[in-house]
């Protein structure tokens, strides 16, 4: 886990695939990069058996773009479909017991913190919907409960799209699935309110359908998740195949579902606004300044 | 057969708004090259797709229609491309990539 890892062994150079070399030549690692610079830079993730036109595999690829560290990260997930690429991808991937996720997470950022000591090496889990809000629940609300220093990540895709199409704890109350044929009786659970009650210091709701957002949130979660405690990112990241969107049309119901109940949201803790301006210059919680009196308009 | 992406470097290069790229659900799939459109007088390139990455989900056409309002892509039968962008033909500079546009279906 450093720059070393991506470099060629000596000698074997002209060995490695064209993908390798231009990876270790023109990827992310150490430097900044950023989704404006999409298209001209190596990506880490490479190609993998997700559908065509899923919205979860835009926003991992988004996300992996967006680490701050990508040299220094390490990714953790769990059964359901975005492990299919996750795991597909020049960081290293611990994949859990379906469920265990945040488990194995707490474990990890433990023992890295015992290895490197101040060194920051970013933890994030990225899972499903069930793996996040059913499965492994339990662990998910533990590791908030006792302030786990990493990111969790649910790609929200509101269904088991792995296996066909089960409702989950946070597909919509009535939504009619393949083996949900009489429509889901229960409310979507409200992750984003147990996030901030369980005392995650950071937590955001979003869409992949502005990348610069998505970009953004992921930043200022894994940077958080460095010192200050647990934080949540839920992303709508639907599926095509178990909804029946046409994949020219993602990127349109992304658009809708944002404007109709999965609006951007963002808290922070007062503490994790400090931590972001002291240490990594952000200025956007900084307190403005007062009006002159002279700016205010004069309405006699 | 079966339906690729085809960006028109002409349409593309009065714009160049890179959009496509960030919504594109694959990676290094839609690329980007500042010396696309040059030779026409057009000053700041345009995208190009690695057609053997693309998984025709026409995501990007929906992205250039709607978004960017610039009509330059249409989906295209991989035979029917004159000539393509594949990964092994791409190369990488500072800002920018460079593809040598060979015949994608071969043999
Ligand atoms: C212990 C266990 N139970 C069941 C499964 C089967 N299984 C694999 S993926 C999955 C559902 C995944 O749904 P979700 O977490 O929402 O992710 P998605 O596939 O929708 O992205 C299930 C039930 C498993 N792998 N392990
Ligand atoms: S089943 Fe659904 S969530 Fe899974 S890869 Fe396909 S479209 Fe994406
Ligand atoms: S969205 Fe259209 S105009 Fe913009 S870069 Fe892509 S092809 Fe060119
Ligand atoms: S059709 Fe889909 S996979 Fe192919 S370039 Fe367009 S957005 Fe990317």
């Amino acid at each position: 886990m450093s720059l070393d890892y991506v470099k060629f062994s000596s000698g074997f150079e002209k060995f490695m695939p064209k993908e390798y070399r231009d990876m270790v030549e023109h990827g992310p690692f150490g430097k900044k990069i950023s989704v404006s610079q999409m298209g001209s830079f190596k990506e880490v993730l490479e190609e993998h058996p997700m559908c065509a036109g899923c919205a979860m595999t835009l926003f991992i690829r988004l996300a992996m773009i967006a680490f701050p560290n990508p040299e220094d990260t390490i990714t953790v997930g769990t059964a359901g479909c975005g492990r299919l690429a996750i795991s597909q991808a020049a960081i290293p991937f611990v994949y859990g017991n379906y469920g265990d996720q945040n488990g194995v997470a707490s474990g990890l950022s433990r023992g890295l913190r015992l290895r490197f000591g101040d060194k920051p090496k970013d933890v994030v889990v990225m899972a499903g919907d069930g793996g996040t809000a059913d499965i492994g629940f339990q662990q998910v609300l533990h590791s908030w409960f006792r302030k786990e220093r990493f990111t969790t990540i649910m790609l929200d895709n509101e269904v088991y799209g792995n296996t066909g199409g089960q409702e989950s704890g946070m597909t919509n109350r009535g939504a009619v699935l393949k083996m949900a044929p009489l429509g889901k009786k229960f409310e979507k659970m409200d992750m984003v309110q147990m996030a901030k009650v369980a005392g995650c210091a950071y937590v955001a709701t979003v869409v992949p359908n502005n990348p610069r957002r998505v970009e953004s949130v992921i930043k200022k979660a894994v940077l958080i998740a460095r010192e200050v405690g647990s934080t949540y990112i839920q992303a709508y990241t639907s599926c095509n195949i178990e909804y029946a969107i046409p994949t020219d049309k993602v990127m349109e119901d992304a658009k809708n579902v944002e404007n109709d109940r999965y609006a951007f949201s963002e808290y922070i803790s007062d503490e994790a606004k400090q931590y972001l301006t002291e240490r990594y210059g952000y200025k956007e919680f900084l307190q403005k300044p007062a009006a002159p009196a002279a700016a205010i308009p004069n309405k006699a | 057969m079966y339906l690729v992406a085809d960006i028109d470097v002409e349409i593309c290069a009065a714009k160049s708004c890179k959009l496509c790229t960030q919504y594109c659900p694959e990676a290094n799939t839609i690329q980007y090259s500042d010396e696309l459109g040059k030779d026409k007088g057009f000053k700041y390139g345009s995208a190009y797709v690695a057609v053997d990455r693309c998984k025709g989900c026409a995501q990007c056409v929906w992205v250039c229609d709607n978004m960017a309002k610039n009509h330059a892509i249409k989906m295209i039968m991989i035979d029917q491309l004159p000539k393509a962008a594949l990964t092994d033909n791409i190369t990488y500079g500072e800002k920018s990539t460079t593809a040598v546009l060979v015949s994608p279906v071969v043999g």
